[in-house]
């Protein structure tokens, strides 16, 4: 039945693209219309094939029996096709309200959620390669758009540089599996007949191409350019869910084909995400345009998901797979919850700049007055991804931290137990650091008053946008409160990757691991419903009704004006300062005098925050680059001759090579 | 009677007591800290009487505000007296102790740092956002702080129920005294310092806006909210000094049983806390505030030392 499901949806956003490219049909807006109805089947299909375990497969194309087009659902990839039908319904069902008529994106959009769609079920090195590119090519498209302003098309362009790099390395480390297995079926790939050297290889290959996609630090520079520029539909998809086929890769070369692997793989990997999670949410802070702290903020989650994978794959070369199983629990938890908070704040911002026209926080202001579903959905997000109870964030935090501390008591080796514990510092930083993010972004665009007439004036653009909001904000919470029998629909992934039971999710809604200490978060929000209304209620009994008057802000004494408040800059000026030796702020102060007063006559002041891996790291690579490219021109001679003999020259090397 | 019962009821009786008493620590320090600048001070119940009035006024509000104005306080006071049911105080067992982890009261402390700095910046006045700002960072700071020294003493019991630390604390003095141990406690104690809104990081007496954090979220709060966020701060800091004493001295506690027992517990709890209320009062009349920009230094030092706490037990223990 699965297979019948999949072939279905994949139709269906075949028909989507089709449909949209006819102009009579597109006021029907068939494009979002039939991804959303391709999304949610595919998101059944995917629940049902993590729920029970079984693979599906599906030969769509077989020219020959070495190169065919061939999908594969496994538990693994099904969860992470889920993410994608999820993300891609809700998107969709905004995306009828929300997204502008544009030929191409309508024609495009089905392409790439089918695209993502078939990255996560390939069932060969051929077909995921292929939906690899399609996916990339496709998304480039999207955020390209008509390539009209320059950061835009300048965006797209590094991109896609950085998106082919990555497939190179991606290509070769499969290649290297493949070679070792003599087969490219995912299904019989296995590394365990390679060398240490060469496995090791495969693996930092694949952290390497698939860390690019995913967006860690210092792979990432693309993310937070790419993401912010398109529709708010795709950014979200691009941030809920493409982002996720990176660490999906990472799993599935990491964990299934690479075997037990070594202790440092796992080291490494940790200690990337945990890099990742603390610079992607300090730079974060320093973003004052909405969707670009979202991106940033992705890097961070990006960075909390491979720490999860990166314990997994240490704690299961040390051989303690439970705790391995629970650590691969705690990373495909916390992606299926980020797929949900991420695509409401990003579909929020959508929201907001069709209401307001801006997404920088320092012009907004008051939105929670003036939208208030809006407003409420998004304060839910900003609670879900800054980790706080009851919502999924945290279960999936508590899950990672509880691994992390297991991993530090006895039984592996101290470089692990060591790492496991310095990261766990790590998270509780990015944890920290992720409330005052969000607490700052809500509380400068949603709160105070409005500081341009735009936000002034900003009403909820429409009942559609608002409910698919409210929907994922009620998700948001719902997934949070039920998150144990969430981590039960995992459990199939890690008894088929690593032989292991995930987090024990027992009676009562419970999440446990071996060892004491467990969290219900079913009490736990029970407790909170029930004694948040306490206090208002007993001190009505005792003291009675309390009367409300109603008055300005006190601001010292003088007329309250939306000037006077905090700016979203003002607002992290002592983180930093507290970081100032990670972020090496800059600024100027230029103060020019008139005659011989005294008095300044104008003071202009600017800072900003470098983006220091690509002023110290790409922008030098770039150099080199562009330096070799002029020195190996010396070869084009515009000679035929010449180019014969290099022709004859290659085919002599490749012979004496291939004997 | 039903162990399971029992808990419950001896949970219950351990957060009401909390709750109930949370002002008279206050109260105490308040008391210290004026006998060292040779001043009466106000009396010890004064707390009390303090909340009475402002849960009895009525409420200015600002016309800027929205309904967050509404969530906060309720919010904070349910996630605070929520943390407190993992809370050993007078015996290590907590009311619903297979719910919740020392992970999940840092979370419950974390989400009152949300809501009060979001109150902080509901009305758009620019004090309030000072104190979010500021109190953000530091909180941002602190968690690494409280998360690893906590830690630090679950590696041992291999549990992070805070009621297993303390029963194995008290069964195995000669394992848990430890050097991990004591750099973890240091750890802690910068934390309560700093979660309390205490001198050197910031100053409960002032409402001067060089100085304040706490104070300065609460200053579009009147009345009945005000009351609440000024409770919730009390019971907070009265969490946090049981937390250091029972966690790190949690001698005498475990193994009581029957009234006798909870008797003698509950004196050695008093007396604990009492020393630590002592030891803050002194601590903030020796000390000056530091200034805000030179926070980092302290607690780096502190999540510096945690950090060891934990290595240390990892490599030694």
């Amino acid at each position: 039945m699965d297979d019948n499901l999949l072939a279905t949806c994949m139709s269906l956003l075949l028909a989507a693209s089709a449909a949209s490219s006819v102009p009579p049909l597109r006021r029907f807006r068939p494009a979002l219309v039939l991804s959303a109805l391709a999304s949610a089947l595919a998101l059944a299909t995917a629940i049902h094939v993590t729920g029970t375990g079984e693979v599906t497969t599906l030969t769509l194309w077989e020219p020959s029996p070495y190169a065919m087009l061939e999908l594969r659902l496994d538990p693994l990839g099904a969860v992470f096709a889920a993410i994608v039908g999820g993300v891609g319904l809700a998107c969709s069902v905004f995306g009828v309200s929300y997204a502008r008529h544009r030929p191409i994106d309508d024609v495009v959009y089905p392409l790439f959620l089918l695209m993502l769609l078939v990255v996560t079920c390939a069932g060969n090195v051929y077909t995921f390669l292929a939906a690899w590119e399609g996916m990339a090519l496709a998304s480039f498209a999207l955020v390209l758009g008509d390539g009209a302003p320059r950061p835009r098309r300048q965006a797209a362009i590094v991109y896609l540089v950085m998106t082919h790099v990555a497939t190179v390395f991606v290509a070769a480390s499969f290649f290297i599996v493949a070679k070792g297995s003599d087969s490219a079926e995912f299904a019989r790939m296995d590394g365990s007949a390679l060398s240490v050297p060469l496995a090791s290889l495969a693996f930092l290959f694949a952290v390497v191409g698939f860390g690019t996609k995913a967006g860690l630090i210092p792979l990432h520079i693309w993310l937070p350019r790419a993401h912010p520029v398109a529709p708010s539909h795709v950014s979200a998809l691009m941030s809920a869910a493409m982002v996720k086929t990176g660490l999906y890769g990472i799993a599935r070369v990491g964990l299934v084909f690479l075997g037990p692997g070594e202790p440092w793989w796992g080291i490494v990997l940790m200690s990337a995400g945990a890099a990742s999670a603390v610079l992607g949410v300090l730079y974060a802070l320093m973003e004052r345009d909405i969707k670009r702290i979202l991106a940033y903020s992705t890097v961070e989650n990006v960075g909390l998901i491979t720490v999860g994978l990166g314990a997994a794959v240490a704690l299961r070369a040390e051989g303690r797979d439970a705790l391995a199983g629970a650590a691969l629990t705690a990373a495909l938890l916390h992606a299926t919850n980020h797929a949900w908070f991420k695509t409401l704040l990003f579909l929020s911002a959508g929201s907001v700049q069709r209401a307001a026209h801006t997404l920088n926080i320092d012009r907004l202001g008051g939105l929670a007055r003036a939208l208030p579903a809006t407003g409420a959905a998004t304060l839910a997000g900003s609670l879900a991804i800054a980790a706080l109870p009851p919502f999924n964030g945290f279960a999936g935090e508590w899950i990672l931290l509880r691994t992390l501390i297991g991993a530090g008591g006895a039984g592996g080796g101290d470089a692990v137990r060591l790492t496991s514990l310095i990261v766990a510092g790590a998270i509780a930083l990015t944890g920290g650091l992720a409330v005052a993010c969000f607490v700052r972004m809500f509380g400068i665009a949603f709160l105070g008053i409005g500081r341009t007439p735009e936000a002034i004036a900003a009403r909820e653009p429409s009942p559609i946008m608002a409910g698919v909001l409210s929907a994922l904000a009620v998700g948001c919470l719902a997934t949070g409160i039920a998150s144990a029998w969430v981590v039960r629909w995992l459990q199939s992934v890690p008894a088929a990757v690593l032989g292991a039971p995930a987090a024990q999710a027992s009676h009562g809604g419970q999440l446990a691991l071996t060892g004491g200490g467990a969290f219900s978060p079913v009490v736990i929000a029970a407790a909170l419903i029930a004694l948040a209304p306490l206090p208002w209620l007993l001190a009505r009994m005792v003291f009675g009704a309390s009367s409300q008057t109603q008055g300005p802000v006190w601001s010292t004494g003088v007329a309250f004006r939306p000037t006077m408040q905090y700016t979203g800059t003002s607002f992290s000026k002592p983180l930093r300062l507290f970081f100032g030796r990670v972020l090496l702020p800059e600024r100027q102060i230029e103060v020019i005098y008139h005659g011989a007063s005294p008095l300044p006559r104008l003071v202009r002041y600017s800072g900003r925050v470098p983006a220091l891996f690509e002023e110290r790291l790409y922008l030098p690579l770039r150099a080199l680059a562009l330096w070799s490219a002029g020195r190996l021109r010396l070869l084009q001679s515009g000679s035929v001759q010449a180019y014969l003999l290099y022709m004859m020259a290659a085919l002599a090397v490749l012979l004496v090579v291939a004997q | 009677m039903n162990g399971n019962v029992e808990a419950v009821i001896l949970g219950g009786i351990q957060v009401a007591a909390v709750v109930a008493a949370a002002p008279l620590l206050n109260g105490f320090i308040k008391k210290i800290k004026a006998r060292f600048q040779l001043r009466q001070g106000p009396p010890l119940l004064q707390g009390y009487r303090d909340l009475a009035k402002w849960l009895s006024r009525s409420e200015h509000i600002a016309e800027s505000s929205s309904f967050v104005r509404v969530l906060a306080p309720a919010g904070i006071l349910a996630a605070t007296v929520t943390a407190l049911l993992f809370v050993p105080v007078f015996s290590e067992r907590t009311p619903l102790t297979a719910s919740g982890d020392l992970i999940v009261v840092v979370g419950l402390l974390a989400l009152t740092r949300a809501l009060l700095t979001l109150g902080g910046m509901d009305s758009g006045g620019a004090f309030g956002q000072m104190g979010s700002s500021r109190e953000l960072a530091v909180g941002a700071l602190v968690e690494p702080v409280l998360l690893l020294s906590l830690a630090a003493l679950a590696l041992q019991p291999q549990s992070t129920r805070l009621g297993d630390i303390v029963a194995f604390g008290d069964a195995h003095p000669e394992e848990f005294i430890s050097l991990g141990w004591a750099l973890a406690a240091a750890g802690f104690a910068v934390v309560l310092v700093a979660e309390t809104g205490r001198i050197p990081v910031d100053n409960p007496d002032t409402h001067l806006e060089l100085t304040m954090i706490h104070e300065g979220m609460l200053i579009e709060y009147s009345g009945r909210s005000l009351g609440m966020l000024h409770y919730a701060a009390m019971i907070k800091q009265l969490l946090l000094a049981v937390l250091l004493v029972n966690l790190f001295l949690p001698f005498g506690m475990a193994r009581f049983d029957g009234l006798p027992g909870y008797a003698l517990g509950t004196t050695l709890v008093v007396i604990k806390v009492a020393l630590a209320g002592l030891a803050l009062a002194i601590l903030e009349s020796a000390l000056a505030k530091r200034r805000f920009f030179e926070l980092p230094d302290l607690i780096g030092a502190a999540a510096f030392s945690a950090m060891l706490g934990a290595g240390v037990t990892v490599l030694f223990a």
